[in-house]
């Protein structure tokens, strides 16, 4: 892995502008993809995890703006790039899958058809050589008969495998950053498991990058090298995969990984979610914005966002709470 | 014969069937899980149930009553399933009260008003979210309104078809501990579809491993919980499980608030 990172997200600040007023989606996100690593992004429902990456691909709603930050792809910067460059780099470059891969294929046409489309309007191939870059993709993706199934059309595949067509998709222009928002969410454990390896073993071969969203904490335990958990448009924490479920040292952190059901979980006993529900990001609330649900909250949480600390453990394992400023109160779980 | 009870069970769409010789017993008071393969059948079995699939063979009984292939408002009243989708699932311009008190009036049954309230009261959703419509509620909302629309006309057996994995993870913990709670209170039958062991072994006694339209081991969840499943399939899924949940079981901090 080189040291330069690929993606440079500074400050990303996004808001949606509806008749109710400003929605703060996205509230000063920072983070780096190094290439060829895997960077999970977890947190509940509406924390900001599609719109951080929507806004990098610029693919906003109309009554979504970025206000404010950077975000540098290979030293250029995304948010400036005339709209005619930047169609080019998603889907040269850049490449994403989207949740649902119903939605995003189109049920009239064969697979075959939507993906020598794709490879012939970025490649500028001839059909016959498009075609032939499809049937190499499809055995990539590990899809049996792949010369017959470029025939079949969206329906006639099975979900897992749906997901595989739009993996190979993703994968024609041999990307350099992947983006896959909850690629696996609709899948049974064991395909979504083959998914997943599938995913990481091209990575691998192909070394490209990829930033992983998804709300299950045992997908990005599995495979992402680091991870950012977000909450009410922030990151909260971040570090290597291993380190943080190790060591959450963030509250809301620590809160979804004691809500996970586990297979040993005994039979009387209670799951213990985090008390409340998710800030209205219309009227987020002014300090942290895990505050009022947080079981440690102190004075300064209310009024001041916290800013990020670094833990001292691990280079990059870093946490947004004022638990962990100096003058903060000990405490007994190993706070820097 | 009380409980449910399924024999040799033969589901077709058209003229494809999906679910072969399928045969099931949940006895009062039970929680059977039913897992598998994407596709495998399990949402169709508890279509055939609930007497939303109507184009099948074999014998389906619900506390004694032997179920036909139409609509059957006595089966109805025992026996409600819940669906995964809390967004797809709730009538989009009703307001939550009309939801809840439509089985009422198709029930004939009088103080919707009482029981609208009461039900709201079990699922712990606050009353001023009885007037809003389901656009207005988060997700976990929605699934509560669902299973207090499910629990309308009192029924003694719940059809869980996925009903946290649309669900963020600690909501998701609330939904299962709701579950549980009311299962516990009123004595409830529960057979739950789900894509998570985890889920199985804390709101189940027993599980169902379903291939290809056919269930090929049932066990109990002790079996689950030590490794000791014996079908090659159970044992890949297990494995699969395991696997994905791997580093959080071993995370000392996990337990840190208790
Ligand atoms: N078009 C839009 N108009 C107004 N608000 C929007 C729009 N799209 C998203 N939002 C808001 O932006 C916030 C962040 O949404 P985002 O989709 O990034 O959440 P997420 O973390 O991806 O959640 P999920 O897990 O549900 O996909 C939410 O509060 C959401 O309601
Ligand atoms: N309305 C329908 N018409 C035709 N075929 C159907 C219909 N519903 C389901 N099927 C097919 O029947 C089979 C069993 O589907 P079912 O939904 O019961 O599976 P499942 O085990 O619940 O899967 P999943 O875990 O993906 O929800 C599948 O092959 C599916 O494609
Ligand atoms: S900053 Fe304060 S409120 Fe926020 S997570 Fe830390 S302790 Fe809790
Ligand atoms: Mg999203
Ligand atoms: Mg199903």
């Amino acid at each position: 892995m080189s040291n330069h990172p690929l993606l440079e997200v500074k400050d990303l600040t996004t808001s949606f502008f509806t008749s109710r007023g400003e929605v703060q989606a996205v509230r000063g996100v920072s983070f780096d993809v190094s290439p060829g690593e895997i960077v999970g992004i977890v947190g509940e429902s509406g924390s900001g995890k599609s719109i951080t990456c929507m806004s990098i691909l610029r693919l906003l709603k109309s009554n979504g703006r970025v206000v404010a930050g950077q975000a540098h792809f290979e030293g250029q910067d995304l948010l400036k790039l005339a709209e005619h460059d930047m169609r080019k780099l998603r889907g040269d470059d850049i490449a994403m899958i989207f949740q649902d891969p119903m939605t995003s294929l189109n049920p009239t046409l064969t697979v075959g058809e939507q993906i020598i489309e794709t490879i012939i309007a970025h490649r500028g191939s001839s059909r016959k050589a498009a075609r032939q870059r499809a049937i190499e993709l499809f055995e990539l993706v590990k899809i049996p008969e792949a010369a017959s199934r470029l025939n079949s059309y969206p329906h006639e595949f099975s979900g897992g495998m749906r997901q595989r067509v739009m993996i190979a998709i993703a994968l024609c222009c041999d990307p350099k950053l992947l983006i896959a928002d909850e690629p696996t969410t609709a899948l049974d454990v064991t395909i979504q498991r083959q998914i997943l390896l599938l995913l990481k073993e091209i990575q691998a071969r192909l070394g490209m990058a990829i930033i992983l969203i998804t709300h299950d904490l045992g997908v990005i335990a599995e495979v992402a090298d680091r991870i950012l958990v977000m909450y009410g448009g922030m990151v909260m924490e971040t570090g290597s995969v291993d380190t943080v479920f190790a060591r959450p040292n963030h509250p809301y952190t620590q809160g979804l990984l004691t809500s996970v059901p586990k297979l040993r979980t005994a039979h009387k006993e209670r799951l213990r979610p985090i008390p409340g529900s998710p800030p209205d990001m219309l009227r987020p609330p002014v300090g942290c914005p895990f505050a009022p649900r947080c079981l440690r909250a102190m004075q300064i949480c209310v009024g001041e966002v916290p800013p990020i600390f670094e833990m001292g453990d691990q280079q990059t394992h870093k946490a947004k709470c004022w638990l962990h400023h100096p003058d903060a109160p000990t405490n007994d779980e190993g706070a820097a | 014969m009380s409980g449910i009870h399924i024999k040799n069970l033969n589901v077709s769409y058209g003229n494809t069937t999906v679910t072969h010789d399928v045969s099931l017993d949940v006895s009062v008071g039970e929680s059977l899980a039913l897992v598998g393969e994407s596709g495998s059948g399990k949402s169709t079995v508890l279509k055939a149930i609930a007497g939303l699939a109507t184009n099948w063979t074999g014998d389906i009984e619900v506390d004694g009553i032997a179920r036909g292939r139409s609509i059957d408002p006595e089966i109805a009243t025992k026996c409600q399933m819940v669906f995964q989708d809390p967004y797809g699932s709730l009538h989009p311009r009703k307001t939550i009260d009309a939801t809840l008190s439509e089985p009422l009036q198709i029930h004939g049954i009088k103080d919707q008003s009482a029981r609208v309230i009461e039900q709201l009261e079990n699922v712990q959703l606050d009353e001023r979210y009885r007037f809003r419509f389901p656009h207005q509620l988060s997700g976990g909302q929605r699934q509560r309104v669902a299973i207090a629309r499910a629990l309308m006309l009192g029924p003694r057996f719940l059809l869980l078809d996925e009903p946290t994995s649309a669900l963020d993870v600690s909501v998701q913990a609330e939904i299962l501990n709701l579950l549980k709670r009311i299962r516990k209170e009123q004595n409830l039958t529960y057979l739950v579809v789900t894509h998570n062991l985890a889920v199985v072994s804390f709101l189940c006694d027993r599980l169902a491993v379903m291939r290809s339209g056919k269930i090929v081991e049932t066990a109990d969840v002790s079996q689950l919980k030590s490794n000791q499943l014996a079908h090659a399939y159970s044992k890949e899924l297990l494995q699969a499980s395991r696997l994905h949940s791997g580093s959080n079981e071993k995370t000392p901090h996990n337990d840190h608030a208790q």
